[in-house]
């Protein structure tokens, strides 16, 4: 392996895998709470902030982490607060970030090649600086996540009995995007400004075909993120490929593959009983945000409700 | 209009009782939304140890009441205590809960286990940061013996069929050790035996001095199972034991409670002859 002697692999390789782990791990909240788009914000909101590092002159990652953090939170701060849904909020933040960016560079007097870099992703840009930041990073959200482990997973399950116990919900959705634009902003090196959503949602959701338990699903989709990651620096080296590129298509490769072997298919409801214990009845759901109040009375039997059997043979 | 504002009063249970052991206390509740009134004017108590149902028609604000109860909703004016303090800061208090979501809005697509899914019920006591101990682990387990489906444990909530998931929610909300157990229509999507072994499980649990208060649409059979009911349609109509309730000319005339009595009611003219 003589790829390995080069000191630009050996980082990249380091950073490739704690990138690819730490993306993973934040993938499985964002992929069960239904958050990819957001992911997907953020990361494209990383661009205003690289942007704007080189306008200042500092070092790009520093204003990124600083641009995405903020540009998270605002996301957050607007779906929670107002009649604006999340998805909404995104698509808003998402362009204006990108637009800020675009001018930015529009500003910048000098030359930039290395903002190609920021794009698409370059394993030759991984400086030393950029891997310590990565690992410091991977620890920081390592630990929160180990912390809050039991938090993150009930809020993602079932936020409303979370509140009514006593979690602290919002603010522990808010961290959750905070350490979603951490790990966005140390990944882009690695995968790219464009790709690196993908390496937050792709393993997470080839974890989800597979697992049945939580702690299976965390631990598979860090590892189908990191075989994605170091598996694909290997083969863009190998193949002159550009790195984010690579990996984020053989991330989707051990998807496709995952979906075609994977022998169950989820259900959305519940199965007739496999041993007499449930046997379908009617489902009739109870929507109580005053619609239909007054009933019609003479005709009480035949009017109300026909019962849909959802059952499934 | 004088025999609907005594039951208004719900003298009828309240004398009964003591003083100042109301663990829920709503005044003048009103909610709107988006200009329209869901909720207008409920003031009602319940009290330690009653077993209470909530019962309305579609649309009759049912839901919306229990999540001002839980504090997940603010009312637009009145006031909510539970165990004299606003819901929304509860502080030891919270402990004293134990909420049973309704089953159709679980996420069974959620990669979850039932023992990862009844140990959430001690999540609140645990605390931030902290890991669940053998004590947490032991209460899990007796709750999941106790509703039976120890045997399950392993399995993953998307394969339980409607009445296990529902024993699953059971034991979460009984995993927190709660005082005061809250149901949010237990029976919509299962089929009448496990409602009938849901009912079974709640009055033992009532038994154990544990106050329940349930929402349901499930008029016949809740009335055989709990010691009070309210009707709600947007106001409160009626609110005292099953018996007088489902008997009430109210109910009957003002707010068509008996629209669900008919749409519900598998088994309704039965329950009512009984109680007779």
């Amino acid at each position: 392996m003589d790829i390995l002697q080069y000191t630009f692999m050996q980082r990249a390789l380091i950073a490739g895998a704690i990138v690819g782990a730490l993306c993973a791990i934040i993938g499985v909240y964002v992929v069960l709470r239904g958050m990819s788009f957001v992911g997907a914000g953020i990361a494209h909101a990383s661009f205003g902030g690289v942007a704007l590092g080189f306008l200042l002159g500092i070092n790009p990652i520093i204003t990124a982490v600083f641009f995405c953090i903020a540009t998270a939170l605002g996301i957050g701060a607007i779906s929670r607060k107002g009649d604006i849904k999340e998805d909404t909020a995104v698509g808003i933040f998402f362009s204006a970030t990108m637009a800020l960016g675009i001018l930015f560079i529009g500003l910048f007097k000098g030359y930039s090649v290395d903002l190609f870099g920021y794009l698409f992703g370059s394993i030759l840009a991984v400086t030393q600086f950029d891997l310590v930041m990565t690992a410091v990073v991977g620890v920081l959200v390592l630990l929160i996540i180990a912390a809050l482990y039991k938090e993150f997973m009930f809020i993602s399950f079932d936020q409303e009995t979370a509140t009514i116990v006593g979690i602290p919900v919002v603010t522990l959705y808010y961290l959750l995007l905070a350490i979603i634009a951490l790990v966005i902003v140390v990944s882009i090196k690695v995968v790219g400004i464009i790709l690196v959503s993908a390496l937050i949602i792709i393993p997470a959701a080839t974890a989800f075909q597979i697992a049945e338990d939580f702690r299976l699903m965390m631990i598979l989709s860090t590892v189908f993120g990191v075989i994605s990651s170091i598996g694909g620096l290997f083969l863009s080296y190998a193949l002159n490929t550009a790195s984010g590129a690579t990996i984020v298509l053989l991330a989707t490769a051990i998807f496709f593959i995952t979906a075609a072997v994977s022998p169950r298919k989820r259900r959305k409801r519940y199965e007739p009983p496999e041993n007499g214990d449930y046997a379908p009845s009617c489902l009739c759901q109870d929507e109580s945000d005053g619609e239909e109040g007054s009933s019609k009375k003479g005709t009480p039997q035949h009017e109300t409700v026909q019962c849909t059997h959802k059952h499934q043979d | 209009m004088a025999s609907l504002q005594r039951s208004f009063n719900c003298d009828k249970i309240c004398d009964v009782m003591e003083e100042n052991n109301n663990v829920i206390e709503l005044r003048d509740i009103s909610v709107v939304f988006r200009e329209k009134p869901v909720l207008e004017q409920i003031s009602m108590d319940i009290r330690t140890g009653s077993f209470l149902a909530i019962i309305g028609p579609n649309g009759s604000g049912k839901t919306t009441l229990l999540r001002v109860i839980l504090g997940l909703i603010r009312p637009s004016s009145g006031t909510v205590k539970v165990y004299g303090k606003p819901p929304g800061s509860l502080g030891e208090e919270k402990h004293k809960l134990g909420y049973v979501p309704q089953l159709l809005e679980v996420d069974l697509k959620f990669p979850l286990t039932v023992e990862e899914a009844v140990l959430m019920g001690r999540y609140g006591r645990i605390g931030l940061g902290r890991r669940p101990g053998p004590k947490d682990l032991e209460i899990s387990a007796i709750m999941m013996e106790r509703v039976g489906i120890a045997h399950l444990k392993k399995r993953a909530i998307s394969r339980l069929s409607g009445g296990q998931l529902q024993r699953v929610l059971l034991a979460r909300a009984l995993a927190n050790e709660p005082e005061l157990l809250i149901l949010d229509e237990p029976t919509s999507g299962v089929d009448q035996t496990t409602t009938f072994n849901l009912y079974e499980m709640l009055k033992e649990l009532h038994r154990e001095k544990i106050t329940i208060l349930m929402v349901s649409h499930d008029v016949g059979v809740v009335a055989s199972f709990v010691d009070a009911v309210a009707c709600l349609n947007r106001k409160l109509v009626v609110h005292g034991k099953p018996s007088e309730v489902l008997r009430s000319e109210e109910l009957e005339q003002m707010y068509g409670c008996e629209a669900v009595f008919f749409h519900h009611g598998r088994i309704p003219h039965m329950v009512v002859e009984d109680l007779r």
